[in-house]
């Protein structure tokens, strides 16, 4: 009997539950952002109310040739065919007597007409369903399915990185869901064996259909069903890549936050030698756990399992995720160039510079105070290498090791975000630290990456690399994994600037007479060998004499001592008696007393977890 | 065929015409389903009395999923009610407008909720910040109500 219909129209016929559909009628136009395979499967398992084509009226008294008239037309062709072709099956067929004539025929066993008798409005879309339509889960109202699959939560955004369980249209109860009965009957899927009304009764009345057919008048429920009983379908249900959403959004803001922009100080200016991916932190414990958290009660292995599983889809779905490499390439490329532009010209300045000292040194031997007036107040763009700690060239794995290796010098808490990066809108200071925890450098890349300067005069700590590679900004920015970082040292006064203990915080006071100081871990302090000739070009980014300078920033400085550039002013032959410039052993309490430092993170990335 | 706005549109301007506006609001423009004006007055007893109010509702297609558009037009002698939560260009900051929009809520339940925020009135005087907003603001409310109405 019932039975026997699936082999008349079985392939039509399967798309189709309890005379409902499987996909939206085309009462909404928008996209169909949930997960369409879900919402089927609850719809096949009973669980959710059919697609049905809605009435645009419905008058009780109406009989079923007006009814079918009232049903809203199909939107696109793809539909509308499918249902002709339907149609056309359900007239051919001969269904145990129970025959589907097309046309105007009076026929008042025409299920499809039958099943809206007692249509129910959609308080939404205001258009007419079969009375078994989805309830509330709390408040018990009417909604129809294709309005259940528009309700979600917010998308979350880069500046709003919640997401609260879409609420009840209704009673603004958070976590809406509803619950379906579904008619006493079944038809299409799911329909095989069961006892079908329709055939039992092909010469049934009108009326004895509709008391057969009709669910029971919706009766109003006393209790309402949590938003976790197993009868509610919610909107998470249907949309599970919430998670990975909004996981996906956290993650691209909290890379964001994390990423630095390398630069160098030149006098006033800072160049930007590169930029961190940033990509690092993605994988971290601190964002495991805060994904994790958002799996919330589900905290459980499935939840964790489900958004890995749809990780891969769920984030090509992010503009901001696959944009990201190529903006980051697109940002470290135009660095590059004004890198290149930058080495030109200082280039040209360093030899200028050079001729001049020479002709100075000579002029002024035994006249060291003169010295401050002949060098030019900033002659060489004296930058501070804030130090690119690059990974060994090679290493993505390096990152989770050097992460829980203890941070013996690294930070880095002096990077200007306005210059280079119109992407970050602001800056915390706080995150210096979570930065520094986060990626302590090897000690031992330090050295590699601070290539050692050349003109005229270095001090002998940046020779300590033996083999300086050329320096790379692209390199350096794609294998660091974080960064490096330097202290700006920025003096306005210059008497003490060169203080070595960086426990002085000037650094808001960046002028031209401010030196960068770098702290680099592994740097012997050598104070002899002050005076360094001039060294091979090896047309890479110089750090440039720190020394340079220095003594020239800071003239008054310069004691007797100087009768060259060379002279570092912290060396012991300088006036200046205090410790070294660049010290290995203060820089942990420097840094934790460092207030003034500044890093391009605009988010900590503690804040996105919440 | 129609959107759901436009659908869902037809059939309340079918009931506005068919049962008239609540006491006090009046429709005074709905020539497509993208914009509508309404007048609204408070009556009886109120700090508005005897003022009469231009609403515009602006639609967009996925309306009644999203919420509407809603101001009090400044334009052509219209004034905007001098109102905490509405500032003079017109931008009213209520909740229903923005975050508490629910898909249930209609045009009139729309009109009849700020209808009743007028009436509750205790002071009229301009939101705080009225001067910044209004220099700042878009020309669609929806686009800042979203967050400010936390």
């Amino acid at each position: 009997m019932g039975n026997s219909s699936s082999s008349s129209g079985r392939g039509h016929h399967d798309e189709t539950v309890d005379y409902g559909f499987l996909a939206p009628q085309g009462v909404y136009t928008g996209p169909r952002d949930w997960n369409q395979a879900v919402v089927s499967q609850l719809i096949v398992a009973r669980k959710l109310a059919p697609f049905y084509r809605p009435l645009e009226d419905y008058e009780d008294d109406w009989d079923d040739d007006q009814i079918l008239a009232a049903r809203k037309d199909l939107p696109d062709p793809e539909n509308a065919d499918t249902v002709t072709r339907i149609e056309a099956t359900h007239a051919n067929a001969s269904r145990n007597g129970h025959n589907k004539r097309p046309g105007m025929q009076k026929e008042p066993s025409k299920p499809e007409a039958a099943i809206y008798r007692g249509s129910v409005e959609c308080p939404i879309c205001f258009l007419y369903y079969p009375p078994n339509i989805n309830h509330s889960r709390c408040c018990d109202q009417a909604i129809c399915t294709e309005c259940f699959v528009q309700i979600k939560r917010n998308e979350p955004t880069t500046t709003h990185l919640v997401s609260e369980p879409a609420a009840c249209p209704y009673c603004v109860q958070d976590n809406f869901g509803v619950v379906y009965t579904p008619p006493p009957w079944r038809a299409g899927i799911g329909s095989e064996g069961m006892h079908s009304v329709w055939s039992d009764s092909p010469k049934g009345s009108q009326q004895s259909i509709d008391t057969s057919v009709r669910p029971p008048t919706h009766k109003r429920r006393q209790k309402s069903f949590s938003a976790d009983s197993p009868e509610v379908v919610t909107t998470d249900q249907i949309r599970p890549d919430w998670e990975a959403k909004l996981a996906a959004v956290r993650a691209a803001v909290t890379r964001r936050a994390n990423r630095r922009i390398i630069m160098r100080q030149v006098g006033d200016r800072l160049i930007p030698v590169g930029v961190t991916s940033g990509r690092v932190h993605a994988l971290s414990a601190e964002e495991a756990a805060s994904a994790a958290e958002s799996a919330e009660g589900g905290g459980s292995r499935r939840s964790r399992r489900r958004q890995q599983a749809q990780q891969g889809q769920g984030f090509e779905q992010f503009m901001g995720m696959a944009g990201q490499d190529l903006e980051e390439l697109m940002l470290m490329e135009a660095m590059r160039l004004s890198l290149l532009d930058h080495e030109e010209q200082q280039r040209k300045e360093a030899e200028e510079k050079k001729k001049q000292e020479t002709a100075a040194a000579a002029a002024s031997a035994g006249k060291t105070d003169e010295q401050p007036s002949e060098a030019p107040p900033a002659p060489v763009p004296g930058p501070s290498m804030l130090e690119v700690r690059s990974v060994t060239e090679s290493s993505p794995s390096n990152v989770a090791s050097s992460s829980s290796s203890p941070a013996p010098v690294s930070f880095s808490p002096s990077l200007i975000p306005q210059s280079a990066n119109g992407e970050v809108p602001g800056h915390k200071r706080k995150s210096w630290s979570l930065s520094r925890s986060r990626t302590p450098p090897p000690p031992a890349n330090h050295a590699s990456n601070t290539s050692p300067g050349d003109e005229s005069s270095l001090s002998t700590w940046r020779r300590r690399t033996s083999s300086p590679p050329p320096f790379s900004t692209l390199n350096a920015a794609l294998t660091s994994t974080s960064t490096a970082a330097a202290i700006l040292r920025a003096n306005a006064d210059g008497g003490d600037a060169i203080t070595p203990s960086t426990n002085e915080p000037h650094a808001d006071n960046i002028s031209a007479g401010s030196i960068p100081s770098i702290t680099v871990g592994d740097t012997p302090n050598t104070p002899e060998n002050i005076v360094i000739p001039s060294r091979p070009e090896n047309g890479s980014v110089r750090p440039d004499s720190q020394a340079d300078s220095a003594s020239s920033l800071y003239p008054d400085r310069s004691g007797s001592a100087l009768s060259s550039y060379g002279q570092l002013p912290s060396s012991p032959e300088s006036g200046v008696d205090q410790e070294p410039l660049l010290s290995h052993e203060p820089v942990p309490s420097a840094e934790s007393e460092h207030p003034k430092k500044v890093t391009t993170s605009n988010e900590e990335p503690r804040h996105i977890s919440s | 065929m129609a959107s759901i706005s436009a659908r869902r549109l037809a059939k309340e301007l079918r009931e506005i015409e068919g049962e008239g506006c609540p006491v006090g609001i009046n429709l005074i423009k709905a020539d497509d389903f993208a914009t509508w004006w309404f007048t609204i007055e408070v009556m009886g007893d109120s700090l508005y009395q005897g003022e009469v109010h231009t609403l515009q509702f602006r639609f967009d297609p996925q309306y009644p999923i999203s919420s509407p558009a809603v101001q009090f037009l400044v334009t052509d002698g219209r004034t905007a009610p001098v109102h905490p939560h509405v500032y003079s260009n017109g931008h009213i900051c209520a909740s229903i407008l923005g975050n508490e929009w629910s898909p249930v809520l209609s045009v009139v339940a729309v009109c009849v909720t700020l209808q009743s925020m007028l009436a509750s009135c205790k002071k009229k005087e301009r939101p705080v910040d009225n001067d910044r907003y209004v220099r700042n603001a878009p020309d669609n409310p929806k686009k800042v109500c979203r967050f400010s109405d936390y």
